[in-house]
């Protein structure tokens, strides 16, 4: 456990050195460079701000968890966080209810789209026996190009002069006391479920056991089958009420492009993260000071905004690759203590 | 005789913690069949790999011929003149014999292209000089796993190496079949050749070697002339304990069936019929053994019996209960399985060790779960890891530690303990010892007469003939799919089983 966090957080000290080699090179100062980054994402004012941005990204990024630990590779949380902003937004233009009713009703309905979203490909993989690793990329598009086309016609916003839909009932839209907002209080409680389900539940144990071993977990009498197609459809509905979220709690309407890169960077989140669901939301977070320190980083000093991209691939890199290597090093200097304890 | 080759002061650590060698000094001489023998996980497969460049030592030297080599791969070792020939053979099934022999070695015609004739011949003198009784144009598909075992070894010869390494020989081939080799490993002896043979069989290492040397959990415990040594000796030093070899069944009166298939037939998908009508009881109080070369039908067999694949025709009962096409769930409520593969089948090796105990368990024992089955109880998981821990003496850290991190012996005692725990009354015994050192096949077999004792029927498959005579009450013989024989274990012997399971059919005396 103490070397799983020593692992991780040696990995991102390293990335982070590397980043403040590249700015050297560069001819910029990294310590002024990362001090603003910190400060522009974690400064008291500013840390709810960066915790209402990790929403997508942890969310997406438990989608990824949880699909890769329990075996399915669900690889469509872009299609599915598009499908779920989209259901969510449909809803909010023709339905007009209290708002203690109107928020969950739409949640409701964002979690529905992404499933539905994932569950095609569920269902591809049962009757034709179709690998979701190549169906969920394909549904990307299909999404992509499907939400773009409903944002055009169907429900294009007249007059205006970008492809978006009209705003949502205000009933649906996410509370938010200054800069908090309260999509962070629904990522917080899915979490919650989440962990509970992965750790304490039946279910989850054979979801777990299925993802390393489906064999062995069929042999002992999970019926694999009905696992994944569940696991394909909760993790697509975790990718839509990512998508929702970002509706109810940001421009409150579809736009074009809402979609962003909150899940790719969320399947990167989930393989820092091991498909651990505590290390996903540590890492969902800490790339979201990133991403939003990165705007401040750029505003007062003369670094790019890039460099941002670089540092995560840098630290995807050097977590993954470090956890195999780290954990042989130190098994190694653990059993060559031992031979000599022997020996002497 | 001359020391050919000298190891001295081998370490070999493999992490976490296991130490493979533990200052290992061993010297090999000329013209000598030298057995390295010790129970699984005692060293001898990683010396040799070691000695032919397989694996890097961590610290300590090798001499060969009065000069220190380290090999950095086994192409060296063989231009060098060291060979090996593994357990698994590898061998391209389509090319014939003298292709096989031939690739990677072959003889050119200016410069450029395989000379097919010249190299046709030079394998036909080879397999006349050492007189292998091999046709150099069959193709390996069509030979046996035995002939095929002689080209890897014609195909080390032919690169001419002098040191032949065999790593368990005997283990893919039948009893018929084992003492033709040995009589080519002795010309070739005879010929100058030094063989180092890896076995774990100590009647055959007393028939076959000149010298023999016992590795104990990565230590040497010793080099002995084989003709002063007893099998009971050698068991003693590879275990560190006295161990019994003779039957250990107890004369017991067999209950009521508890486990039949009628007529199972499968077929696979590429439409080669893989059983036919195969009709097997077991009844309580009785271990049923199947012999057989594998391949003749034993892995479809067990498939169909557990669910993995759909019969063709007939069914399976147990417990008077037609159970071919129910759930796995619902099989496994009758029947305990203890499969061959224990990484594959048997466990999720990534998993930690109490998760691989409550396997299916935590479906059909309602005290580990709560709210109708929904959430786990880690508490009773934990302590019925604690459970099979003390009936099965699991040597474990904690059910908190990772499948991998056990033994091969105690892997198998935890996937045992957690099946017989099942309480089912049919158990399916899929090679239940399969790679098991002895003193672990030894308590295996106490815990298979056992159930024995508490009147489970036991359908046991195995290709160790002294397992199965030790064990069975009724031994039945596939071949080709087929039952061809169904007999009382007191009343046939090894050479009449070995028969039927080569030709499936009895032999004429």
């Amino acid at each position: 456990m103490k070397r799983k966090v020593l692992v991780n957080v040696v990995g991102v000290l390293l990335a982070l050195l590397l980043g403040a080699l590249v700015m050297l090179v560069q001819g910029y100062n990294p310590l002024e460079t990362y001090y603003r980054l910190f400060e522009y994402s974690l400064a008291p004012g500013k840390i709810a701000y960066t915790l209402s941005k990790s929403v997508p990204l942890v969310l997406t990024g438990m989608s990824a968890s949880v699909a890769f630990a329990s075996g399915p590779i669900n690889l469509g949380q872009p299609g599915q966080l598009l499908m779920g902003a989209l259901f969510a937004t449909i809803g909010g233009l023709y339905i007009n209810l209290p708002p203690l009713l109107m928020v969950p009703l739409l949640l409701i309905l964002a979690m529905l789209g992404g499933a539905l979203w994932s569950g095609v490909a569920a269902l591809l993989k049962y009757w034709f026996n179709m690998s979701e690793f190549i169906t969920t990329l394909m549904l990307n598009m299909i999404a992509d190009f499907f939400t773009y086309w409903a944002i055009n016609y169907p429900f294009f916003e007249k007059n205006a002069n970008h492809p978006q839909t009209p705003l949502i009932a205000q009933s649906g839209w996410m509370p938010e006391w200054s800069n908090f907002n309260s999509s962070v209080i629904v990522m917080v409680l899915a979490f919650g479920v989440i962990w509970f389900i992965v750790n304490r539940s039946t279910a989850g144990y054979e979801w777990r056991l299925s993802g390393q071993n489906s064999l062995f977990s069929r042999l002992g009498g999970v019926n694999t089958s009905k696992n994944y197609i569940v696991v394909m459809l909760l993790t697509g509905a975790l990718a839509g009420l990512a998508g929702g979220l970002v509706i109810m709690a940001g421009p409150h309407r579809f736009i074009k492009g809402i979609g962003g890169n909150y899940a790719w960077d969320g399947v990167m989140i989930a393989m820092v993260a091991n498909t651990g669901i505590i290390l996903t939301l540590v890492f969902g977070f800490f790339f979201s000071v990133l991403q939003t320190g990165s705007l401040g980083m750029e505003l007062i000093t003369a670094v790019p905004r890039e460099l941002i991209q670089v540092l995560q691939a840098v630290i995807v890199l050097i977590v993954v690759a470090g956890r195999g290597y780290f954990e042989t090093f130190f098994a190694k200097v653990e059993a060559r203590r031992k031979m000599r304890e022997r020996t002497a | 005789m001359t020391d050919i080759i000298e190891m001295s002061r081998i370490f070999k650590i493999f992490p976490p913690s296991l130490v493979a060698l533990d200052d290992v000094s061993v010297a090999f001489s000329k013209g000598e069949i030298h057995a390295i023998v010790g129970e699984n996980g005692a060293g001898k497969s990683t010396l040799m790999k070691i000695l032919y460049g397989m694996q890097p030592a961590d610290s300590g030297e090798i001499l060969y011929n009065g000069k220190k080599v380290k090999f950095s791969d086994p192409g060296e070792a063989i231009q060098a003149g060291i060979g090996m020939v593994h357990q698994e053979i590898m061998l391209v099934p389509q090319y014939t014999v003298w292709e096989n022999v031939v690739l990677g070695y072959e003889p050119v015609k200016f410069g450029i292209h395989l000379d097919a004739k010249k190299a046709r011949e030079l394998v036909k003198q080879k397999i006349e000089e050492f007189s292998f009784n091999l046709n150099p144009d069959a193709k390996v598909e069509d030979i046996s796993v035995a002939a095929r075992q002689k080209v890897e070894i014609l195909k080390l010869l032919f690169r001419n190496v002098s040191v032949l390494i065999m790593d368990e020989p005997t283990s893919v081939l039948t009893p018929q079949e084992i003492p033709q080799l040995f009589g080519e490993l002795k010309r070739l002896r005879d010929n100058g050749h030094t063989i180092l043979f890896i076995s774990h069989h100590l009647e055959e290492v007393l028939e076959l070697s000149d010298r023999i040397t016992v590795l104990r959990k990565g230590k040497k415990v010793g080099t002995i002339e084989a003709v002063e040594a007893t099998k009971a000796g050698l068991a003693q030093m590879m275990v560190g304990r006295e161990v019994i070899f003779e039957s250990i069944r107890k004369d017991q009166s067999a209950g009521e069936v508890l486990f039949e298939t009628i007529g199972l037939n499968y077929t696979d998908p590429d439409k080669r019929p893989r059983l036919k009508d195969v009709n097997i009881q077991v009844r309580a109080g009785e271990i049923v053994g199947v012999a057989g070369v594998e391949g003749n039908g034993q892995l479809e067999m067990v498939n169909v019996i557990m669910g993995l694949i759909e019969p063709s025709s007939g069914s399976i009962k147990a417990v008077g209960e037609d159970i071919t096409r129910k759930p796995i769930l619902e099989k496994r409520k009758r029947v305990a399985f203890v499969p061959q593969d224990r990484g594959n089948m048997g466990a999720s090796v990534a998993a930690n060790i109490t998760e691989n105990v409550i396997m299916t368990h935590h479906r059909l024992d309602k005290r580990f779960t709560s709210w109708a089955g929904r959430i786990l109880d880690f508490k009773q998981a934990s302590s019925f890891t604690d459970e099979v821990r003390k009936k099965f003496d699991v040597q474990m850290s904690s059910g908190e530690a990772v499948f991998k991190s056990l033994s091969g012996g105690n892997q198998q005692k935890v996937i045992l303990g957690r099946e017989l725990l099942l309480e089912a009354p049919f158990i399916l015994l899929d090679q239940p010892t399969r790679g098991l050192d002895v003193g672990s096949i030894e308590y295996v077999h106490q815990q298979i007469i056992d159930m024995r004792a508490q009147m489970r029927g036991i359908l046991m498959i195995s290709a160790d003939l002294e397992e199965l005579f030790r064990l069975s009450d009724r031994i039945v013989v596939m071949h080709k799919g087929k039952v061809v024989a169904n007999l009382a274990t007191d009343n046939t012997n090894v050479t009449e089983v070995g028969y039927l399971m080569l030709e499936g059919a009895a032999y004429e005396a």
